[in-house]
């Protein structure tokens, strides 16, 4: 990113095996980012203002950007054991977890099996959940114009080019395709849901920051709601004028809503929290 | 050089605001629109189209496998081989093919390839496939696991018709304790396989490999067909051997009528109804189904695809249908099978809305004036 205002680099670890792409920045505590479907593993502008009080760490998903090991994955499941090892080699254990749609889906089923990894969760426009009458939209489809329609409520927003790609032109396409397919692996069928979620939500004791777009197309409101009523100890953010690519089209109200949340509620909020 | 009959199935009956109001002839397109009876009518006229083939004195019919669309509506092509076994004589069977992912357990498709060779008499040629792009959103089947799902069905089958059952196979994707198939093809040992692509490294070079036939899927640009049956020569190069023609088809959209002239006028609306409805929407990659490379790849092709063509003229010079009175098709075809090295010809007569007087004559009119002269010409070439 041009205009960083903190240090950071691009390393690879292996992680059981798995060649992972990460990038870290910032010299604050530590912080866990876990992208989305579109893959941002490049050093966004939201990540470089929460880098400016936590050292972020923002892995690439196996089969996003350079990491490998798409082969040995099935389903979310083994993605989530994925980073399970992924901390264990970074030796990240207690901290934060900021999480974005697949990303979210993905910090929840983590402090399922794992709650002594994950201090907070801050989960924004989650995947995960199937909400009867309020139905995800197909993520999968070819068309660029469409696709910018569902996931932006201002497609003329500036961030829309830093996020996807507008053609097949576009230099970004092969990584594109690439994190589409690694999608599709763990979230194909069942559609971008864990029909066994709702149960385990309850098993969720540390304190959840829900951060949702009004106009979400994606993935309804609904679903930001249903996860407040059901986890343990959550609040829900709804930001107005805005869709499901909340930390692009809403950078600073994400970045405020995190930073404020993290500061404010108590770093072991319940016994279930773990160490 | 070998003669099919290619048929699709196809709806006739779109509305006029379709291209408006509806993005594809596939998997979103409700199926409010599919009127039963009709629908009853229209498999009846295209077995009979067959069956005529078969009295015309082709090599071989084809049918094949979608679902969910408006393009082919044969959800289940083994229903139509199975009738057709009874009802021809002489035609050899091919079903291009059962898209192997969606079957499971796979066994299926050995079991019931094995009841349609019987039933011919050994008529039967078995086409596997990995199954369209649209068929992973109809059924919701993983397209990131379509290739290993793909290889590992294919080879359950093959074992299925080679081996003696019982056996066990735990794969990634099934897990069988007993595999023991009744009935066994009459083939031995088993039915020929061809297997279509669209251009896929990945299919090319496992087809060639094995040494079975590689069917170019159609309405690309005669350009593509070229560069793929190319790619596939050298594929068997690769592993040691020369391919032969009959290891290649390529299918075409085919039209006889009495003059040039008249046969693109009998024509033209009904070619040009199946490239901008009933292929709308053909065209899909879900993601993971085939490499991010060869989407790139193949997206180029799509420039040339003949859903983007807009005049007769691009028709000619793409060969994206073979159109004209017998003399004309006659020597298109002997042109175009030479340059392509092709040894069948798989002809797509009926295309959507095309009636069936119109379908028959055409027909019979390759069959009696544009066949013959072709196999002479073949033999001619091969003494």
């Amino acid at each position: 990113m041009k205009n960083s205002t903190v240090a950071f680099e691009t390393i690879f670890v292996d992680v059981a095996g798995k060649k992972t792409q990460l990038t870290r920045g910032g010299d604050g505590p530590p912080l866990l980012y876990l992208h989305s479907a579109g893959g941002e593993t490049d050093w966004m502008p939201f990540h470089d203002l929460l880098a400016q009080h936590y050292t972020v760490y923002a892995p690439a998903h196996p089969g996003f950007a350079l990491s490998e090991g798409l082969d040995e994955i099935d389903d979310l499941g083994d993605m989530v054991w994925h980073y399970v090892d992924l901390m264990e080699t970074l030796g990240l254990t207690n901290v934060p977890v900021v999480g974005f749609s697949l990303g979210a889906w993905l910090g929840l089923e983590l402090a399922i099996v794992r709650p002594e990894l994950v201090q907070k969760l801050v989960i924004v426009a989650a995947a995960g959940l199937r909400v009867e009458g309020s139905p995800m939209a197909e993520l999968f489809i070819d068309d660029f114009d469409k696709l910018r329609k569902l996931i932006f409520h201002d497609v003329d927003h500036p961030s829309v080019k830093l996020a996807m790609p507008d053609s097949l032109d576009d230099p970004r396409i092969l990584l594109w395709l690439r994190a589409r397919e690694a999608t599709a692996r763990v979230a194909w069928n069942p559609y971008l849901h864990n029909p066994k979620l709702p149960n385990h939500l309850r098993r969720i004791g540390c304190p959840v920051q829900v951060i949702w777009g009004r106009e979400d197309l994606l993935i309804p409101v609904a679903h930001g709601e249903y996860y407040a009523q059901h986890l343990p100890h959550a609040q829900l953010q709804v930001i107005e004028d805005c869709g499901h690519m909340v930390p692009f089209e809403k950078c600073n109200e994400f970045v405020d809503a995190t930073l404020s949340f993290l500061e404010q509620t108590a770093p072991v909020a319940s016994t279930s929290c773990g160490a | 050089m070998e003669f099919f009959t290619f048929h699709l199935m196809p709806w006739d009956r779109l509305p006029d605001d379709f291209e408006e109001k509806y993005e594809s002839a596939w998997t979103w397109l409700p199926n409010s629109l599919y009127e039963p009876k009709h629908g009853g009518e229209l498999y009846n006229r295209y077995l009979d189209e067959l069956v005529y083939a078969d009295e015309l004195g082709f090599d071989g019919v084809c049918v094949n496998e979608h679902h969910q669309n408006a393009y082919g509506t044969m959800p289940s092509p083994n229903l139509m081989a199975s009738i057709l076994a009874r009802q021809t004589k002489n035609v050899k069977i091919a079903v291009v093919g059962n898209a192997l992912p969606l079957y499971s357990p796979p066994t299926r498709v050995a079991e019931e390839f094995a009841m349609i060779d019987c039933i011919s008499g050994g008529r039967l040629i078995a086409g596997l496939v990995v199954g369209g792009g649209p068929e992973y959103y109809s059924f919701t089947v993983n397209p990131t696991f379509a290739r290993s799902m793909y290889h590992e069905a294919f080879d359950l089958v093959i074992r299925a018709w080679t081996e003696d059952g019982p056996f066990e196979h735990y794969g990634k994707h099934w897990k069988l304790k007993y595999v023991n198939p009744w009935p066994r093809p009459i083939q031995q040992p088993h039915p020929p396989i061809w297997i279509p692509g669209a251009g896929s490294k990945e299919t090319i070079d496992f087809v060639a490999q094995r040494r079975y036939a590689y069917m170019g899927i159609p309405y690309f640009h005669i350009e593509f067909f070229k560069r793929n049956f190319d790619m596939f020569r050298d594929a068997c190069e690769k592993y040691g051997y020369t391919a032969d023609p009959n290891q290649l088809g390529w299918l075409l959209p085919t039209y006889v009528a009495e003059t040039d002239e008249q046969a693109w006028e009998e024509y033209e609306q009904h070619l040009f109804f199946f490239a901008q409805k009933l292929l709308k929407g053909l065209v899909v990659f879900p993601p993971g189904y085939t490499s991010a490379r060869s989407i790139a790849g193949i997206n180029k092709a799509l420039a040339k695809f003949l859903t983007s063509v807009k005049t007769r003229k691009e028709i000619e010079d793409g060969a994206y249908a073979i159109v004209g009175s017998p003399a004309t098709v006659r020597d298109k075809i002997s042109h175009y099978s030479k340059y392509l090295g092709v040894g069948n010809l798989l002809h797509l007569f009926q295309l959507g809305t095309l009636p069936a007087d119109l379908t028959r004559n055409s027909m019979r009119l390759f069959a009696e004036e544009v066949m013959p002269a072709l196999r002479k010409e073949n033999q001619t070439a091969a003494a």
